[in-house]
């Protein structure tokens, strides 16, 4: 039997200013019938080239050189435009990364469905109206009647991500292109997307390929499973045997970077002493304005909790929970209410001694350096404010595992784990107390995220700093956090420690969020 | 710097627009020494004097040599019309920034009052300012300064709420970082770009602004040559010597362009998506 979709040694190369670079080398992969192929690579490992590929959809400077594509042995790269339009949407779906921008802003939400119903199959608008309803129901989309008048902008993520599947399976198409599907979601709504996927793939039989970076998520949907690295694919296999039993040295060190929630990464117990105390904080983002007032919204309230010296405090929650903002007012970037406590003195005013001892690291390694100063400049900032000589800069570097040469460069000429790194030297160089990480490694790839968290593992042996760690990655957080503290719309819900997780002691809202976390790959034996 | 400028070069607008400006400069800096007389040598004979070999570009009412004149006159003109620009991008940049910084109230207030200014025509709002001040070369260069500074700020404003929401300024803010200090050294490197690109596009604004103030006798007053000058000058006798206005008009509109193609060539050479 002949593979549905087909790709035989294809090779791309994307010309750019500076000779050409190769994106894919010598990929091949195939996807059978009502079979869903997975493809797991970092960032930069061309699984979003491939994709683009099969869709036809390369940017200019891209040329195939090589190879093939074949959807039920009809070669795709020979098509022109219009009958690769013909072909898109009608045998192949597609869904991406962000349903905000896959949908018009301009459209409601009904007409984006029956656009698709009478071009691809050219139903009358009546006919496709009732057909569109009925495909909403399907996605499980409450009040399906209602939405078709909708736009975009009036549903939230999850539900615009059930439009933009319910757009790619209306068609019946005979496979579906998902690329990272989930990761603009928050974990329990991406949780949800997943099982309507098992759902319509078990109703309809179609075959996908899903692109993802998280093991996880990819053992979860898929049978087999290609890893591709550097434009190749480096190892293929059925997906409970491959991350069980990797073979190649790169897949194997991929599924080790994996957090897994039993694997302790910190084994000490902090000391009883109290570093911070937070008493009913509260941030409303009402303001009123001078012409105007804005509405109110995401703020949080009466949070409370404490965190001890040299201790790691996990802070987990969806996204909107107000978990950074929690952040921002310990940090007093928001005006908030409530009191503090640093020492079990009360602080009143933010004062340098605060700041220097409470420091933050934020989420996007690529925003929270200037573009415009150099590293060292970055460096001496904190200090010239807090004390300190220029020439402990290389040291600051070397601490966080970069040359010390690095201080002349330009964030620009950074990767995004070496900004981070940066960001962290740039808070151990006031020498804190505690240092605030805001979902520091939320944007790095999993290798990447595995050394940044050692990194902060062996600067807290080094100094004894204390970790408010904020996340929505639950086998991260239990792998190094003596606590949680569980925070859903502004509100703390639950506070517990972290080996009582499981225990069924905690709160309804946190065994939600551990069942929607995905199971560590090539664990053979879940919680 | 110097690779600035090579970029610049290798768009076409930037060569051109230099190329042009670098003559300009030349001509202000060498211009006295350039002309074949003095400006201000009447010569009875010589009245409208047409273009030829005497005069190259032909003689005014009063027989003055109208290249002599356009030479001296661009000291008056380019370097007056560049300098109300830079002085109106620097308050304007630094108010739109500190707008942007402050947010809330103070942003409010600032740009509704700005609002208000720009709700009068630039021209209308210059003639204003430089009537009010009693016109002359200073308070011309001044009006010009104070009707670009809104339209700076909004521009930087926008440019500034956007660097306002990047994580270094919350880390400077977080460090407890003056305020000063975040507008003059975080955000103002940040949107310094489309700044410099706007203000060179100004300066040809500018250069009309002024000749049109003193076209109309607020700017500089006679015997200076400035080229909108030699324009209002020129204008009675439009019939007999055209090239009266014709020269001066050509010599605003060349130095104009050149602005304009500098601005446009820089907009390319500083996109940061290739900068470094």
């Amino acid at each position: 039997m002949t593979a549905l979709l087909e790709v035989r040694n294809l090779t791309l190369d994307y010309a750019t200013g500076r000779g050409s670079f190769r994106a894919l080398e010598d990929v091949s992969l195939s996807v059978e019938a009502g079979e869903v192929l997975g493809l797991v690579g970092e960032s930069g490992s061309g699984k979003t080239s491939l994709a683009m590929a099969v869709m036809g959809h390369l940017a200019g400077n891209a040329r195939l050189t090589a190879g093939s594509i074949r959807l039920g042995g009809a070669e795709l790269t020979a098509l022109g435009p219009a009958a690769m339009r013909a072909t898109l949407g009608r045998r192949i779906g597609m869904v991406f990364q962000n349903p905000s921008t896959s949908l018009n802003p301009t459209l409601t939400l009904g007409r984006q469905i029956t656009e698709v119903l009478e071009r691809h199959r050219g139903l009358s608008g009546r006919e496709a109206w009732k057909e569109a309803v009925a495909w909403l129901e399907r996605v499980e989309l409450r009040h399906a009647e209602a939405l078709m008048r909708r736009y975009p902008h009036e549903v939230s993520g999850g539900e615009k991500q059930r439009v933009v599947i319910a757009t790619a399976f209306a068609p019946h198409p005979e496979i579906v292109l998902f690329d990272e599907p989930t990761t603009a979601l928050d974990v329990i709504t991406g949780a949800r997307i997943l099982e309507l996927f098992h759902k319509l793939r078990a109703e309809t039989g179609v075959a996908g390929l899903y692109i993802s970076h998280d093991l996880g998520l990819v053992a979860r949907v898929a049978e087999n499973v290609a890893v591709m690295r550097g434009g190749r694919i480096v190892e293929t296999g059925r997906a409970t045997h491959l991350f069980a039993h990797p073979t190649h040295d790169y897949t194997r060190r991929l599924v080790d970077a994996v957090p897994r929630p039993h694997r302790r990464l910190v084994d000490d117990n902090p000391g009883s002493a109290e570093l911070l105390r937070a008493e009913a904080i509260g941030v409303s983002y009402a303001r009123r304005r001078l012409f105007r007032a804005s509405p109110a919204g995401g703020g949080i309230d009466g949070v409370s909790f404490a965190i001890g010296e040299g201790e790691i405090l996990g802070l987990v929650g969806e996204s909107g929970s107000g978990k950074s903002t929690v952040a921002r007012a310990l940090t007093g970037l928001v005006r908030a209410t409530g009191s503090l406590r640093l020492d079990g003195v009360p602080v009143t005013r933010m004062r340098h001694d605060y700041r220097r001892a409470v420091q933050i690291v934020f989420q996007h390694p690529d925003s929270s350096l200037n573009p415009r100063h150099r590293v060292r400049d970055i460096l001496a900032r904190p200090l010239r404010l807090y004390g300190g000589s220029l020439a402990q800069i290389p040291t600051l570097l070397r601490n966080v595992n970069l040359p010390a040469d690095y201080a002349s460069r330009w964030p620009h000429q950074l990767s995004g784990g070496e900004k981070q790194r940066v960001a962290i030297a740039r808070a151990f160089a006031a020498r804190p107390r505690l240092v605030i990480c805001d979902e520091i490694t939320a944007s790095l790839d999993v290798s990447v995220q595995a050394s940044t968290i050692e990194l902060l593992l062996q600067l807290r042996r080094q100094h004894g700093t204390a970790y408010l760690f904020i996340t929505h990655d639950l086998n991260l957080i239990r792998q190094i956090a003596h606590r949680l503290i569980v925070m859903r719309e502004g509100r703390l819900v639950d506070r517990l420690d972290v080996k009582a997780l499981g225990s069924g002691r905690e709160h309804p809202y946190t065994r939600a969020l551990m069942a929607a976390s995905p199971l560590p790959v090539g664990e053979e034996t879940g919680p | 710097m110097t690779d600035l400028l090579r970029r610049l070069f290798r768009t076409r607008q930037g060569a051109f627009g230099v190329s042009i400006l670098m003559i300009v400069t030349l001509i202000c800096l060498l211009g006295p020494a350039l002309a074949p007389y003095s400006p201000d040598r009447m010569d009875f004979l010589g009245r409208f004097a047409a273009p030829g070999v005497r005069h190259w570009l032909g003689a005014d009412q009063f027989g003055r040599d109208e290249l002599s004149r356009l030479l001296y006159g661009a000291r008056d003109t380019v370097p007056a019309a560049l300098l109300a620009t830079l002085a109106g991008t620097l308050v304007g940049a630094v108010l739109g920034t500190l707008s942007a910084y402050a947010g809330g109230s103070w942003d409010e207030a600032i740009m509704r009052t700005i609002d208000a200014v720009m709700a009068i025509p630039g021209l209308l709002l210059a003639l204003l300012i430089a009537s009010t001040l009693g016109g002359g070369e200073q308070s011309a260069l001044l009006a010009i300064a104070i009707a670009f500074a809104p339209g700076m700020a909004r521009i930087t404003r926008s440019v500034a709420l956007a660097a306002r929401q990047e994580e270094y300024v919350a880390a400077a803010i977080a460090r407890g970082e003056s305020g000063v200090r975040i507008v003059f050294a975080e955000m103002l490197p940040n949107v310094i770009a489309p700044v410099i690109v706007e203000t060179t596009i100004r300066v040809s604004f500018a250069v009309m602004l002024l000749a049109t103030l003193s076209f109309l006798g607020l700017g500089a007053q006679p015997p200076s040559s400035e080229w909108g000058l030699l324009v209002s000058d020129g204008r009675t006798y439009l019939h007999d010597a055209p090239w009266l206005v014709l020269v001066p008009g050509a010599a605003i509109a060349i130095s104009a362009i050149g602005f304009n193609l500098l601005g446009d060539g820089l907009r390319d050479a500083l996109n940061p998506r290739d900068e470094r």
